[in-house]
């Protein structure tokens, strides 16, 4: 067996038309999980009652499994609640009727919320606690200061840690390829299936991936200097 | 009907599901062992800056970095036969297990090789220097004084690569191995009950990453015992 070279850019063009799709999929997910995050830091750093436990659980179980069991559970399970969900309220509803699209995307997000709020409680933990402290004394309210002090700092700090999670993302969707949704890994084993040149379309697929991420890490870079350009050090 | 979730299922299948753990920890375990060596070796050309072998190690990395491990899974149980096929050894027929540990294998030691070069690098120059001053030999120099001071500040990472690798483990079933998540799929199968099945891998999973934090926490402990609190209480 010989690479056929011409095969794989061949195969690059037919799989590069569902990158799109793939780019949505992570991009809905990371910038949702992000909300999230925000949230169950908040309610983390704060140690609100009952509620801090709970999510407490929920940042360790979604950090602690892999990503594909998420996707299984969510597509397997929600199923079964909005049954239960129907059949009380005496709504004609089917599950079946939910896309299949819909479920990788909440079960990337509820997983890319946890591993956002870890990066979010962390960073704003890395913010010193004097800068808090000058903001109230100049007069400014809790969330005053958090929006335009604290978490301003916070996120600068961050861009490193969430380029890494969003990355680790735009690899997560292959997974969807298993619940056969037509994003990038899905589309590249359909047309090695059909010529029966696996090795050359999963190179295909590999350089599309590995591009997009340079891209993105190359960008992050440039937006890390920008928004840390506040803080150049030294005279 | 699928509306009766069954909790009794989730017992019943933890045993057998528990029956296949020693596969998983022994992909985690080789991956692990060999990914070391490999990073120590790919890291070397990196930190003592030799031409052209670094530029292919940067680019192995980056693309290992770049890519999602499924599909390094596919490109190495593809690819390996293909590669053999060149020097004429027929490998098709070789347990799928080789391939996945080889794939963990490659994918664990561009993540080592960056975490020792970094690790390396933070430690002063003055030790190296000092270490030169009392008639150490260059290699005695690294091995006594740099390489456990850079463990130390490797190890944190070193257990994340770990850990992120025990979850990654969940897909070597999609080349055929039968490990947890393969023989979840055969339960799957036979019993029609896939909510039940998935949540019984997750809980498995979940104790065991929970098992290996504390573990690896542990460790790092012990690393730290003759570092001043503060620095160590992180």
């Amino acid at each position: 067996m010989t690479i056929d070279f011409a095969f794989i850019f061949e195969a690059l063009i037919e799989i590069s038309k569902v990158l799109p799709l793939t780019l949505f999929m992570t991009v809905t997910p990371v910038i949702l999980g992000i909300l999230i995050g925000i949230i169950v830091a908040f309610v983390r750093i704060q140690q609100i009652k009952i509620l801090a436990p709970m999510l407490n659980f929920y940042v360790s179980f979604f950090r602690g499994t892999p990503i594909i069991m998420h996707i299984m559970l969510v597509y397997f399970g929600i199923p079964i609640v909005v049954d239960v969900i129907a059949k009380a309220l005496k709504i004609e509803y089917q599950s079946s009727s939910i896309p299949i699209l819909f479920f990788v995307i909440l079960a990337l997000t509820l997983s890319a919320g946890a591993y956002a709020s870890e990066i979010i409680r962390s960073g704003i933990l890395s913010v010193p606690k004097g800068q808090l402290e000058a903001a109230y004394a100049v007069g400014l309210t809790f969330s005053q200061a958090m929006r335009r002090y604290i978490l301003p700092q916070a996120f600068s700090k961050s861009i490193p840690n969430f380029t890494n999670v969003f990355i680790g993302f735009l690899h997560a969707t292959s997974l969807a390829f298993f619940l056969s949704v037509k994003e990038l890994t899905g589309v590249a084993n359909i047309v090695a299936s059909i010529n029966l040149k696996f090795l050359e379309a999963f190179i295909a697929v590999g350089l599309i991936y590995w591009s997009v991420s340079a891209i993105v890490e190359w960008l992050a870079h440039r937006i890390e200097k920008r928004v840390t350009a506040y803080s150049k050090g030294g005279i | 009907m699928a509306n009766d979730f069954d909790f009794t299922l989730i017992a019943k299948v933890l045993p057998i599901l528990l029956q296949y753990l020693p596969v998983t920890l022994e992909i985690l375990v080789f991956a692990t062992f060999f990914g070391m060596l490999l990073g120590i070796v790919i890291a070397i050309p990196k930190l003592l800056h030799i031409p052209v072998l670094k530029q292919i190690i940067t680019i192995y990395i980056s693309f290992i970095r770049g890519t999602p491990i499924l599909v390094q899974l596919f490109l190495v149980f593809y690819g390996i036969p293909a590669l053999l096929k060149l020097v004429h050894i027929d490998v098709t027929r070789m347990d799928a297990m080789y391939f996945v540990i080889i794939t963990y294998t490659l994918s664990n030691a561009a993540s080592f090789a960056e975490i020792f070069r970094a690790a390396i690098l933070t430690v002063d120059r003055g030790q190296m220097e000092a270490a030169y001053s009392v008639g150490l030999s260059g290699i005695q120099a690294f091995l006594r004084i740099v390489l456990p001071q850079a463990i130390r500040v490797a190890f944190p990472n070193m257990a994340n690569t770990m850990i992120n690798s025990l979850k990654d483990t969940s897909l070597a079933f999609s080349i055929g191995v039968m490990d947890m998540v393969g023989r979840g799929e055969t339960l799957i199968a036979s019993t029609t009950r896939a909510l039940e099945i998935y949540l019984a891998l997750s809980i498995v999973y979940f104790v065991i990453v929970m098992l290996l934090e504390k573990v690896l926490k542990l460790n790092e402990r012990y690393l730290n015992r003759y570092m001043p609190k503060e620095a160590a209480s992180s």
